[in-house]
């Protein structure tokens, strides 16, 4: 059995009159144990064998030794199958449509199947992840997830198409998208892997591709919790302002509600493994007398239909000026790498348009705000893209002949956080 | 047996708290029981303060409650009478009992009583490591309190056969509180920490007052003739070291300032409480409280310094002044829960008719606080 922590950051003194209580609900997985054993876990590994992937042709080499690698990983019982995807899915290992269970014998058959990749063809991955939920399908499993690999835009199906592939995914497995090369679209993946509560990221180098899919791959396998829940419950007279996971990144769970009752509502997060996610709560209440408490929001994880851990935002009405004006360092930290990762996107999608004063302005707030919640990571990455003249008032000046991949390492990083310092 | 009403599982009928579940049940009948038992013939006044057992399931807006003590509705913390709590059993005679602004429930207790003869007051405070100690607190409270309401008046009224008195009354207090505390980790089955509680306990009866005390809870004496006292001295290692020469600033600052060696529950060291008695002729205030109040005012000097700002600003109403005391304890951080009890005594002492006073001044047998050998396992 898991153990699970949780804990609330806030500062619950508000001043007269105020209306807005922000926490940081931090909750912690611990003994998680491995994926598929509260019931059958299934994987399925999904690799782009468009044309391009031959240009260079050490790209599908490498797609071929990362789809063998994870298929290493893949634990004993865990249902499994490898697609490869052009303007079509086609079904790589088994021969027939099905999901066969991992042992020696099949992970052997699966590594000596994927060597045959070769590459022709579009990218429609729209009608590969229709082909995984289909697959899917075919067994009852508690925990269900993919991992997919393109090198390029989904240019061979219609937008509808893909729409379709990721409704047909959603609630029904996760997926961890990875992009390989600089000739896919970021924003494509990213809102592929945020509705199908997954990963993304870039694979600059292909010999970099191995080590990730083993990497996805343990990852999955150690997410032992098949599936929880974040349940919000507010109080009768109050706004939920928002509900966003700002650690290790940041998704915006708002749309995902599912209305419980009137007050209580729930946000699917997936299987976890043994790790800690963090997760930032608004709520706007009426203000209350001065002195006067109230428990603004019950955060809770739910797996299955027991509740394994809650916190409690509250806020207490105070005139102590000392109180009310203390600053929460996790709700401020989190604040700004929130306004990092949109004034990030913002900057290079304003870059991409030619508006350079925009670009200039968004990424000298990201440069200003990198600095400022130690960010180092987002910090060596904007150097890439501009030169940071002054980081204190984020003054920056956008570099010319800036590389493709280097935008693109900025923007997928871009929703990565740090914890707290 | 009867079902709790919280979680259906089965509890005695005097029982206070469900033993599974911990939700009060505010057993009135057994209370009443208990009111009439002790009931003693000469009472002057009600003894009696309503039971701060009873829990509110439903908050003010009709929502429920949640087991985390707040309403699923509207999000206001529950009132639990057990959390706060007040009583006053005479004009003279108060005491506030509060969870403090930190501790997540109040394990503080308190039992009060007042007559013509006599006034009692028992403080206690549940030990916060061990499981259900607000239970055990309050019941072990309210079993000496009663020991001490009970106890015949004496033949004699000298000081001498007074300490005496109440010097074995509060032995028998004491074992009784005991018994409770026992009884009621008897109640919640074997745990790894079962409950325990501290108690001291004061009785002003005429020319004197006798205190007797397990643990850190405090007694104090301001005499309007100046006297100012710490009637008991804590059985604790700040007080073992105080004792042993430390500086009483130097110890009370120490992380282990507040481990007691002695206290009431199952595990307790045995013996008899240790006693002793100050003269109060010239009447003044008699203040019992916990550490809550204590930990941020701990010389007696002090602490009647704040006694008094209290009164000059707000009179001598000891109900108003315990909940100053205890406001005050809060703001300073309310990190313990606070019980402040408090007794005007008067000057000169109604006694029971026929009952005249002692001719001359005969000195006040002061019983001296013994050391304690029973150190804790």
């Amino acid at each position: 059995m898991a153990d699970w922590t949780t804990e609330v950051f806030e500062n619950e003194y508000l001043p007269a009159d105020a209306t807005d209580v922000h926490a940081i609900v931090t909750v912690t997985c611990q003994g998680a144990g491995t994926a598929g054993q509260s019931g059958a876990a299934a994987e399925v590994i999904i690799v782009d064998t468009s044309g391009s992937m031959s240009m260079p042709h050490d790209k599908i080499v490498s797609a071929r030794q990362a789809a063998a690698a994870a298929i290493e990983e893949i634990v004993d019982g865990t249902w499994f199958a490898v697609i490869a995807g052009d303007n079509t899915a086609h079904l790589v290992y088994p021969d027939r449509r099905a999901l066969v269970q991992a042992g020696a014998d099949t992970r052997a058959e699966a590594k000596l199947a994927v060597q045959h990749l070769d590459p022709g063809g579009g990218t429609a991955i729209g009608s590969w992840l229709t082909e995984a939920a289909a697959l899917f399908a075919t067994v009852e499993a508690d925990q269900r997830h993919a991992i997919l690999l393109t090198d390029g835009r989904d240019e061979s199906e219609t937008p509808r198409d893909l729409q379709a592939g990721i409704d047909a995914g959603r609630d029904m497995f996760q997926c961890d998208c990875r992009g390989v090369g600089e000739d896919w679209e970021v924003n494509e993946l990213r809102g592929i892997s945020s509705a199908l509560l997954g990963s993304v990221d870039i694979i600059a180098q292909p010999e970099a591709m191995a080590e990730d899919f083993q990497a996805m791959m343990r990852a999955s396998m150690g997410r032992g919790v098949a599936d929880a829940k974040l349940r919000v419950w507010t109080p009768q007279g109050s706004e939920l302002l928002f509900v966003r996971q700002v650690g290790p990144t940041i998704e915006d769970l708002s749309d995902r509600a599912v209305q419980v009752s009137e007050l209580v509502r729930e946000y699917p997060t997936g299987s976890w493994g043994d790790e800690s996610r963090d997760y930032h709560v608004a709520v706007k209440v009426p203000p209350k007398a001065l002195g006067a408490e109230q428990l603004v929001a019950r955060v809770q994880l739910v797996v299955g239909d027991a509740v394994a851990g809650q916190g409690l935002v509250r806020a207490t009405w105070s005139d102590d000026s000392t109180l009310t004006t203390r600053i929460n360092p996790a709700v401020a930290h989190y604040t700004g790498q929130a306004e990092l990762a949109s004034v990030i996107q913002e900057g290079l999608a304003a870059k991409a348009a030619g508006d350079d004063a925009t670009a200039t302005i968004k990424l000298g707030r990201a440069a200003q705000l990198a600095a400022e919640t130690g960010n180092e990571e987002a910090t060596n990455k904007l150097r890439r893209v501009v030169e940071i003249t002054d980081a204190d008032t984020g003054t920056v000046k956008l570099k010319r002949d800036v590389s493709k991949l280097d935008e693109m390492a900025l923007d997928t990083s871009s929703t990565k956080t740090t914890r707290v310092r | 047996m009867t079902e709790c009403p919280a979680c259906g599982a089965p509890v005695a009928a005097d029982d206070q708290f469900c033993e599974t579940c911990g939700a009060t049940l505010g057993n009135a009948a057994a209370e009443a029981h208990l009111v009439a038992e002790s009931e003693p013939p000469d009472t002057a006044v009600s003894t009696q303060p309503l039971p701060p057992v009873s829990a509110a399931q439903r908050c003010s807006c009709g929502g429920e409650i949640d087991a985390d003590g707040w309403c699923t509705v509207c999000g206001l913390r529950a009132v639990s009478e057990r959390d706060h709590y007040t009583e006053q059993v005479a004009p003279n005679v108060a005491a506030v009992c509060d969870k403090g602004r930190v501790h997540p429930r109040n394990e503080d207790a308190t039992a009060l009583a007042a007559s013509r003869d006599r006034i009692v007051i028992v403080v206690c405070d549940g030990v916060s490591t061990s499981t259900d100690s607000d239970v055990a607190s309050l019941a072990a409270a309210r079993a000496a309190r009663d020991v001490l309401e009970r106890a015949p008046a004496p033949e004699s009224r000298t000081a001498r056969a007074l300490v005496e008195l109440w010097t074995e009354a509060l032995a028998r207090a004491v074992a009784a509180a005991q018994e409770r505390a026992v009884a009621s980790a008897a109640a919640v089955g074997a745990r790894e920490n079962p409950p325990s509680s501290t108690l001291v306990a004061a009785i002003a009866d005429g020319p004197v007052l006798v205190a007797g005390w397990v643990g850190d809870s405090r007694c104090y004496w301001f005499g309007d003739d100046g006297a100012t006292v710490q009637v008991s001295v804590d059985d604790s290692w700040a007080s073992t070291q105080i004792a042993q020469g430390t500086a009483r600033t130097v110890a009370e600052a120490d992380p282990r300032a507040h481990a007691i060696t002695r206290w009431l529950g199952m595990d307790a060291p045995p013996g008899d409480p240790t006693c002793t008695s100050v003269p109060i002729e010239s009447g003044g205030w008699l203040l019992v409280c916990s550490d809550g109040l204590w930990n941020y005012c701990s010389a007696a000097t002090e602490l009647r310094a704040l006694l008094e700002d209290d009164i000059a600003r707000i009179g001598d109403d000891p109900l108003m002044l315990a909940s100053e005391l205890c406001d005050w304890a809060n703001a300073q951080g309310g990190h313990d829960n606070v019980t402040v009890a408090l007794a005007h005594v008067p000057a000169s002492p109604t006694l029971p008719p026929g009952s005249e006073p002692e001719a001359g001044t005969e000195s006040i047998p002061t019983t001296e606080p013994v050391p304690v050998s029973d150190q804790p396992a």
